[in-house]
């Protein structure tokens, strides 16, 4: 079995025969325009010709920053086009791990993290998987729409396990942790900090019983999904 | 046919153009030929037999290597600014050396760096190099071999950078000093081309060139 080079032959509308994620085509799980404006890329066109599973590293170990889209004309990231050619690839679960395991290289950590929450379709498997990484605290240098920004792996993992849309792509619907707990599908979640947290709790009480504004941990699939910066809101201007 | 000596006795000498007539050679074709209608006779008759239609294929070289990625960059910011010369008549549209941008494999041409890597992607280009347009899968060892190795070559290259401070200082003035001695060079270079060797003497005029 090989690879294409290309990934023209996939995102062919005349049909699509090869492993499906979630019932269809891997690479619809980007939008329309984010899927053009990759694959017009210089980046995509010269880099990731003819990459496989092991060649990828070539270029994932090269990343400086994450991101989605930028700038006016929406350019993808070297990120996205990595992450969009990992999807074209479908790669084994055991090589998907192997890139998040591997403590070296934080941007590749980070772009395994990006693929799994994106193609794996059994919740309690995405939470047990990611979660680890809730501890790793590296730095991560993150483009945005209009600027750069200083964000953490496990910033950057949190927010896929919580956010509705990270890095210009939607991401597909997760259950929130407690209804899999409810289920008994997963354990209660042990936090890293551990007694500090009961600590700080404690402390809490003790206050005046103001009113804190607390993100409750809920991944927005359906209905409204929450925006953060990397919002492609521009596409109402053509 | 045997060297056919001219009027005046000389050879002639390129006759290369013309047919030779090596039985052995167009015996060895016709049999191939032969061969080769014979198989696909069979393979049609097979396929009729089946119930299957029969497609003619243009079978894949044997030597066709799978495609990989690009080891390297195209390197087009060392040709910012240079002059090169074209003979004007030796590209006529995309074909034939011209300037731009000069795909050897297939003679084409191309204003634009992203059009020759688009072309570089393309089926056309990669049969006349003999790839085929796949790429192996990686298995989980590939995978493996791969990041060590890369791992390597980055620690290789970090513990080449000398980080001391005193030999960083020096080998920073050794460049300058070379940098210093070029523009030196150049400066009088172009002092020696211009008239009398004095350099482009700036005109002084009376009150700035304000007319008062």
């Amino acid at each position: 079995m090989a690879h294409a080079a290309d990934a023209k032959k996939a995102l062919d509308s005349r049909g699509y025969t090869g492993s499906l994620i979630r019932g269809d085509n891997p690479l619809k799980l980007f939008e329309k325009p984010v899927r053009d404006r990759i694959i017009e890329s210089y980046y995509w066109k010269e880099q990731c010709f003819g990459l496989n599973a092991a060649t990828l590293l070539d270029r994932a170990i090269e990343l400086t920053f994450i991101g989605g889209t930028y700038g006016v004309s929406q350019r993808p990231t070297p990120f996205l086009c990595l992450a969009f050619k990992m999807l074209q690839l479908t790669p084994d679960k055991e090589v998907i791990l192997f890139y998040l395991q591997q403590e070296e290289f934080k941007y590749l950590r980070a772009l395994a993290a990006f693929y799994i929450r994106l193609a794996w379709e059994k919740d309690a498997e995405v939470y047990e998987t990611l979660e680890p990484y809730l501890a790793d605290s590296r730095k991560l240098r993150r483009r945005t729409r209009e600027g750069w920004t200083l964000t953490h792996v496990d910033e950057f993992v949190d927010d896929l396990l919580i956010k509705g849309r990270i890095c210009a792509t939607t991401l597909p619907k997760l259950n929130p942790r407690v209804m899999l707990e409810d289920e008994d599908k997963l354990e209660p979640r042990i936090s890293a900090l551990g007694e500090e947290l009961e600590e700080l709790d404690a402390d809490d009480d003790g206050s005046e019983g103001e009113v804190v504004e607390v993100a409750n941990g809920h991944a927005n699939g359906n209905g409204h999904p929450e925006e953060d910066g990397d919002n492609d809101a521009d596409m109402d201007a053509d | 046919m045997a060297d056919r000596k001219g009027a005046y006795g000389d050879k002639a000498n390129d006759t290369s153009f013309r047919k030779t007539w090596d039985r052995a050679e167009y015996a060895e074709k016709a049999a191939n030929r032969d061969h080769k209608l014979k198989e696909e006779g069979r393979a049609r008759y097979e396929a009729a037999i089946s119930g299957k239609k029969y497609y003619k294929r243009a079978s894949t070289p044997e030597d066709a290597k799978e495609t990989e990625a690009r080891k390297s960059r195209l390197d087009v910011a060392s040709r910012v600014g240079t002059t090169m010369l074209v003979s004007a008549g030796s590209a006529i549209g995309k074909r034939g050396k011209g300037a731009g941008f000069y795909c050897e494999a297939c003679d084409l041409t191309f204003k634009d760096n992203r059009q020759l890597v688009e072309h570089e992607n393309s089926k056309q280009h990669l049969y006349a190099i003999g790839q085929t347009g796949e790429v192996r899968r990686a298995t989980l060892e590939d995978v493996k071999e791969r990041l060590a190795w890369l791992k390597r070559k980055r620690d290789e290259e970090t513990g080449r950078e000398v980080l001391d401070l005193g030999t960083r200082l020096e080998v920073q003035k050794e460049i300058d000093e070379r940098e210093r001695e070029e523009k030196r060079r150049k400066r009088n270079e172009k002092r020696r081309k211009t008239k009398d060797g004095m350099g482009i003497v700036k005109q002084e005029v009376e009150n700035d060139g304000i007319i008062c």
